[in-house]
């Protein structure tokens, strides 16, 4: 079946066998490999990726229900001049160990700040309910959620 | 008079070397310099200049950019995919292994059984695991047959057309049961009890006998199962030349190469592993997997060969945390003193050893808690049942038997009548004490540590 769609803000297309997941479309025909295969069955959030602006798991959807929509994966958060806060603030407080559930958790965790720029503790944590972290433990990944909504509101933190 | 002339000219043409070698370095190269050696060296307990201090991890911003390479993310021209039979019965026979409707299949390049394997077996300290069933299954989550196809999706569905025809066999799952004498055995010989060690100091019978008060406990803890968020993974590349190249999850790839020679029967020289990033180990990618089955497979079909383990791979075939089952019996005076303590340990090793033999040292030892206790009796087993095999797992055995002497400690403090941070600093080990090992122990802190974080969290207050 042949899909159309549109990655990190370029039109794509590709045809897929109907089986193919979003998750295998994007990292086997486009070679997006930021988005992680962990358990294939929409428990652990690895996979997250944004469609049309909404944090959803990538292997728990088809390639067939993508058609005509907008995807945004990790690859396309930074660019060659800059990247996101999130990004710079994971990397500041040593956020992620292993490194494996980064790329779905920094997408939650976008979501949330496009949608709530001023989220409290709460919120955070919940934002992230669907995205497992096996080495360091959640805390330093909801502080850096925290920095960055703070540093993208303008309220730079002082150093 | 001609060894002094040599002599002489070796020096000079030495000599003349360094010149050389003196030339071609940068001039810019700064001097060296020597710094006061006493400042480097901190005094005992005392911060060091490196404590207090940021540092970001140099992998972090990769992690962050989505831009790290684990090994599901590389893929090499011709690569195909393979996918691994599980038993799904935890002892059998295994009278017939048909895989030639799913070699029939379209897209499906090579199977592969334990017959293939030159030597099948390994493992850190008996060699006492298949790589592949050949012959028995010990435990449901044993590969039986390997699949390679174009994808992985085919590579799965080739999995149902092996047709295996099993003859069930008495299984064992309770370790206690295990170590009875008529009870069947997991693998051939005269006891599932592979492993034991034992303790002694001072005379524990004469401890009791002088006790105020004698405890017995039985705690137990339950299997875990590490659950890295990047499961196993590997790709084989089997070359012309006769080498392989393992791409591998593995975190130990030393003691992998080694193991990966035995079990391919070949030169170490030959076998080359590119570690990458490893997507969260916690001790469960410290041995082979299915390295060497992915290595005969490319070696069949002369292609680079990726196996990435299912969710359900991961929880059925890879090592978890053992299960103990401890026995406590402790002796205290009046006054809260330890004066003798017993422990039996049973370690329920699962189906192979892999690191049990290491984690019943490891409990052992620490198995009397950090106190003074002056008579002690320890004796420890690791037991085979038909399980899910047990492994390394943050602590080695560690975490076990501190649950245990915690709990015991907690349930005597509170029958004495005494302040369960009392009864710990009373005993706890001092400047000077020697483990249970007769190891004598310097810069001991129990107690300061015990007493600061009580007071951090408030623990007078708490109590109330």
């Amino acid at each position: 079946m042949d899909v159309k769609l549109t990655i990190n803000g370029e039109e794509k297309s590709a045809s897929v066998p109907p089986e193919t997941t979003l998750l295998r479309l994007l990292r086997e025909e486009f070679n997006l490999t930021g988005a992680k295969i962990g358990c294939d069955v929409g428990d652990c959030g690895a996979c997250t990726v944004i469609v049309d602006g909404i944090a959803t798991n990538s292997c728990l959807m088809l390639a067939g229900q993508v058609q005509g929509r907008s995807i945004e994966t990790i690859e396309g958060l930074a660019n060659m001049d800059d990247y996101h806060p999130l990004q710079k603030n994971f990397e500041d407080l040593g956020s992620l160990q292993c490194g494996f559930c980064g790329p779905g958790i920094i997408l939650s965790a976008k979501q949330l700040l496009d949608d709530n720029p001023d989220p409290n503790k709460e919120e955070i944590q919940d934002a992230l309910a669907g995205n497992l972290c096996r080495c360091t433990g959640y805390t330093k990944i909801v502080e850096a959620v925290a920095d960055a909504a703070r540093e993208m509101r303008g309220n730079r933190k002082a150093a | 008079m001609d060894e002094n002339v040599k002599t002489a000219e070796r020096e000079v043409t030495l000599e003349r070397l360094r010149e050389i070698d003196d030339d071609l370095r940068l001039p810019a190269v700064p001097e060296q310099v020597s710094y006061p050696i006493e400042t480097l060296i901190p005094e005992a307990r005392t911060q060091t200049p490196a404590v207090g201090q940021r540092a970001s991890r140099p992998d972090g911003r990769l992690h962050g950019l989505g831009q790290t390479k684990y090994i599901d993310d590389l893929s090499f021209p011709g690569m195909i995919h393979a996918k691994i039979k599980r038993a799904g019965i935890s002892k059998a026979r295994v009278k017939n292994i048909d895989v030639s409707e799913a070699e029939k299949m379209p897209g499906v390049m090579a199977t592969l059984v334990g017959s293939e394997i030159p030597v099948n077996s390994f493992g850190p300290s008996y060699q006492d695991q298949p790589v592949m069933v050949n012959g028995t299954v010990f435990h449901a989550g044993d590969p039986v047959a390997a699949v390679a196809a174009t994808t992985e999706q085919l590579a799965l569905d080739a999995l149902d057309k092996i047709k295996i025809d099993y003859e069930p066999l008495e299984a064992v799952y309770d370790p206690i049961e295990a170590m009875k004498d008529n009870a069947p055995q997991v693998h051939e010989g005269e006891s599932n009890i592979y492993s034991s060690k034992v303790i002694q100091k001072g005379d524990v019978e004469q401890g009791f006998e002088e006790s105020h008060r004698i405890y017995e406990n039985t705690f137990s803890t339950q299997m875990v199962e590490h659950v890295p968020m990047e499961p196993h993974a590997s790709i084989a590349d089997w070359d012309g030349n006769g080498r392989v190249t393992l791409h591998s999850s593995l975190g130990r790839i030393t003691l992998g190469r080694a193991d990966i020679a035995r079990t391919l029967n070949m030169p170490i020289n030959r076998i080359r592993i590119i570690a990458t990033v490893v997507g969260g180990n916690f001790g469960g990618k410290n041995e082979i997997t299915t390295e060497p089955i992915l290595a005969l497979l490319s070696k069949k079909t002369g292609r680079p060969v990726k196996g990435v383990y299912t969710r359900e791979d991961e929880f059925m075939s890879s090592t978890t945390r053992h299960p103990f089952i401890m026995d406590y019996k402790t002796g205290m005076s009046k006054d809260g003193k330890i004066l003798a303590r017993k422990v039996r340990l049973v370690c329920d090793g699962g189906a192979y050893c892999s690191w049990s033999e290491t984690t019943l040292g490891k409990a052992c030892i620490l198995s009397a808690g950090p106190y003074n206790i002056e008579n002690l009796y320890v004796e420890a087993y690791a037991v085979y049942t038909n399980k899910t095999m047990t492994g390394a797992m943050r602590g080695f055995g560690a975490p076990q038997v501190c649950f245990a002497y915690e709990s015991q400690m907690d349930d005597m403090a509170h029958d004495l009548g005494i302040d369960p941070l009392d009864i710990r600093r009373m005993n706890a080990f001092h400047e000077g004490s020697a483990s249970p090992t007769g190891q004598v122990l310097e810069s001991v802190v129990v107690r300061d540590s015990l007493e600061m974080a009580a007071e951090r969290f408030g623990w007078q207050d708490w109590k109330k």
